[in-house]
């Protein structure tokens, strides 16, 4: 046993990463056509860098890992201590991931370090439950917000994680449709809700004034000012996440995480709405309000996660009656909100500069982009 | 052309002026926190000197300056009237622009021009020691200053926001001999309250000034002493006003628009508090434009109400402009305009129609300011820059015109302990945070009755 070293669960998902370089947006399923297509193991050499750096700390971590090339023969390499908890099949797949971690959370690891892309990030999260989940960037697509800048970077947080540094928050994990995704068309979807850690940012100024440990009590203000204009009588059409959420419960409702939810004068009118529930709503009810919180690191507000909020939903909602909301800290990271709603008409008017509630009765300007623009 | 118009020593006036005495409507009287009836001089004797008390309650036009008080502001006043000569070059306008600039003083703003006579009628009431609260550390420095040059002790709540982010104030209040301490604090049973509560709490203004009145009520020998927002303080400050006056004249011109910071209002009454009979009985066509931020914007989108002048609940219900005595505005870089409410005798004339507001964003302020420090020199206070960007935008609306309208700024002060927002504009990192009014007006409307 590691008497008072960090428990960290180390796996790598070794095809993440090879689908991109030879064209085929994501390696789901495809891994041997990546391979005979000339891909090489990216994963590897990502998961490596992470490592090289942690050597530096090896004497306080103890890594639980999975054998051969999820994890074993690497740590091998770098000189670090470690236990194999898993043995895969040669060939590897989603669900030796699922196994692997569920032997790291049986072990009791402090946290996970993953290296793979959204598709690792969906299968870790969806067995992680409280534990901490965290990514070193090695797949074709990172839209989730669990995934550390650079491999170095994941190293730095893992260290700052173990000397208690970091906060912990709420990510949303979101992966596109891969068959979609080949096709052209962009689809997204919003899995799972994780803990990550991270570096609590300085928000608003360059010395402190909210520090990040302070994200859930800028969530109660939200929701506080927002269970407090919702009297208004209209109906809200509450989007994914945990900041909308937050509403939910103040108002003593019981909310979708990952789905659009539609409340009118503090009741709960429908769950888990469909495009054709909203725009059947909009058939009822005169006065419509959305509000809708940033998904994922790169600050979509509509067309990822959200499908349901269609540009016909949104156009006849009124592009005036979209609140959005989020955390000082979340809205800091992100450079700009994103629209995609697929209509670039829509996305045009809706870009420029928009309001974000980020507070009690506090709000920011931030800018708003159609993702066609990027 | 002439840069600088300079007055005489001799010249600083002898009388303060009480706008109170002209007033198209009479000022609703403040009421006691506790009864909600009208507030007694004798409900005010706890915390303030008599001398005090009756210039705040005065309808007097004119209030005779003490010569020991005189004595003290001859340290930096008059003030300079200065020509924006390079700034309306650099923006081609056909208008002249003037400045009156009070980071001559001392403390580096106008803020002692009421901590010295504050300081000088307690010390002659035989009060020892004062209590305030300081936003931006502006007031802080002033009454340290102030207390020092009476020989009086001196304990500074500062909202924790600024103490954090501007080291040196808290240094220049030691120098001058005062306590300063991060609001909230320990020290009062509030201020021990909300650090429970909101452990991580930037602080406001409304907190400090609970602190500091809760001192001075608890300890015989302790007053306390506010920076803003009473008329007492206004009335202290017409000094600048005056002045301006007599160097208009010098200029032969005189102001179409004036523009002046505005939080909770003490340097844009003072300097345009004076002009107010010029408009009610010579007719003139002058518009006073009080400026403040989009993240507190309590001229321009609060209410008119009677509400508390603190968080919590201890000082005066007063009527005036205000966001609602719990709003805590968030924490921007000009910090002494951090405050929910507005002086009464402002927020009257405001809601008369005599005076005009307008509100603006963080980083358009401090675009404008790096403009004029370029062209004019002086590194203006964020605050005192709130009132350069509409001064600009004039300009340049003249440049399209064709008109030669004067326009005149009121820069209250320096930005010297403010250079670590100017870095944080310069690397991008300023937030151009505002007020959800509409939201907020909603949220207001259906109101559940008690």
């Amino acid at each position: 046993m590691a008497g008072g070293k960090g428990r960290i669960g180390f796996l790598i998902n070794p095809i993440a990463g090879m689908g991109g370089p030879v064209g085929l947006k994501g390696t789901d399923g495809l891994a041997e056509k990546a391979i005979a297509m000339g891909a090489r193991p990216r994963a590897m050499e990502r998961a490596r860098a992470c490592l090289d750096h942690l050597s530096r700390e090896k004497d306080a971590i103890h890594f639980l890992t999975a054998s051969g090339s999820m994890g074993e023969s690497s740590l091998k390499e770098c000189g670090l201590d470690y236990e194999v908890v898993y043995s895969p099949l040669p060939v590897t797949s989603s669900r030796d991931t699922i196994r692997t971690c569920q032997a790291f959370l049986d072990k009791g690891a402090n946290l996970i370090l993953f290296c793979g892309g959204d598709g690792t990030a969906r299968d870790v999260a969806g067995i992680a439950g409280s534990t901490p989940i965290l990514g070193i960037p090695a797949g074709v697509k990172m839209h989730s917000g669990v995934f550390a800048a650079s491999p170095q970077a994941a190293a730095d947080l893992v260290i700052r994680f173990l000397n208690g540094e970091l906060n912990l928050r709420d990510t949303e994990i979101v992966d596109v449709d891969e068959e979609f995704y080949r096709a052209g068309i962009l689809q997204t979807k919003l899995y799972a809700l994780a803990k990550t850690p991270y570096l609590p940012v300085l928000v608003a100024e360059r010395k402190r004034i909210y520090i990040s440990d302070q994200e859930d009590e800028f969530k109660d203000q939200i929701a506080l000012f927002a269970s407090e204009f919702m009297r208004d009588g209209s109906a809200y059409i509450i989007g994914a996440g945990t900041t909308t959420s937050r509403i939910a419960d103040i108002l003593g409702l019981e909310k979708t995480l990952l789905g659009v939810d539609v409340v009118k004068d503090g009741r709960l009118m429908i769950t888990d709405a469909s495009e054709q529930d909203l725009l059947e709503l909009l058939d009822r009810e005169t006065r419509v309000m959305i509000i809708i919180s940033p998904i994922g690191a790169q600050g979509f507000i509509l067309g990822r996660g959200n499908q349901q909020l269609s540009a016909e939903v949104i156009r006849r909602v009124g592009i005036d009656k979209l609140i959005i909301i989020s955390t000082p800290h979340k809205l800091a990271e992100i450079p700009y909100l994103l629209v995609d709603t697929g209509d670039e008409d829509l996305d045009e008017s809706l870009a420029g500069k928009r309001q974000v509630v980020t507070g009690y009765r506090i709000a920011q300007m931030k800018d708003t982009l159609a993702a066609s623009r990027l | 052309m002439k840069i600088k118009y300079l007055l005489d020593e001799e010249e600083i006036p002898k009388k303060w002026y009480n706008v109170a005495a002209d007033m198209p409507t009479p000022l609703k009287p403040p009421l006691n926190p506790g009864t909600l009836k009208p507030l007694t001089a004798q409900d005010m004797e706890a915390i303030f000197p008599k001398a005090l008390i009756q210039q705040e309650m005065s309808t007097e036009r004119w209030i005779d300056i003490p010569e020991e008080v005189r004595e003290i502001l001859k340290l930096w006043r008059p003030t300079p009237l200065y020509r924006a000569a390079s700034l309306e070059k650099a923006l081609k306008t056909p208008a002249k622009i003037y400045y009156k600039y009070e980071g001559v003083s001392p403390a580096g703003s106008h803020k002692p021009n009421t901590a010295i006579p504050q300081a000088y009628y307690n010390m002659k009431e035989g009060i020892e020691r004062l209590a305030t609260e300081t936003g931006a550390g502006q007031w802080g420095s002033a009454l340290s200053l102030a207390t020092c040059l009476f020989g009086l002790q001196c304990t500074v709540y500062m909202v924790r926001s600024s103490f954090d982010s501007k080291p040196y104030r808290k240094s220049a209040m030691r120098v001058w001999g005062a306590e300063c301490l991060s609001s909230p604090s320990d020290r009062t049973n509030f201020g021990r309250q909300i650090r429970e509560k909101m452990p991580d709490t930037p602080g406001s203004l409304g907190i400090a000034i609970s602190e500091a009145v809760e001192d001075a009520a608890s300890h015989d020998n302790t007053n306390y002493s506010l920076g803003s927002v009473l008329n007492h303080v206004l009335l202290h400050q017409t000094i600048e006003g005056q002045e301006l006056k007599k160097q208009f004249d010098m200029t032969e011109d005189y102001p179409d628009v004036m523009f002046g910071c505005c939080g909770g209002g003490s340097n844009f009454p003072g300097m345009v508090f004076p002009f107010i009979p010029d408009k009610l009985k010579d007719k003139k066509d002058l518009r006073m434009v009080a400026c403040e931020p989009t993240a507190c914007p309590t001229l321009t989108e609060g209410l008119f109400a009677y509400d508390y002048g603190d968080t919590a609940g201890m000082a005066p219900v007063i009527m005036m402009y205000t966001l609602g005595h719990d709003f805590i505005p968030p924490g921007i870089h000009a910090g002494g305009l951090r405050y929910h409410g507005d002086a009464p005798l402002l927020s009257n004339l405001v809601h008369d129609g005599l005076i005009e507001a307008t509100a603006l964003q963080q980083t358009e302020v401090f675009e404008a300011a790096t403009l004029f420090a370029r062209t004019e020199g002086i590194i203006p206070a964020p605050e005192a820059s709130h009132a350069i960007k509409p001064a600009i935008d004039e300009a340049l609306n003249c440049r399209k015109t064709g008109e030669e309208k004067v326009i005149f700024i009121s820069l209250s002060g320096h930005g010297h302990f403010d250079l670590a927002a100017y870095d944080a504009y310069n690397d991008g990192k300023l937030v151009d945070y505002v007020y959800p009014a509409d939201l907020v007006k909603q949220s207001l409307a259906k109101l559940p009755k008690p």
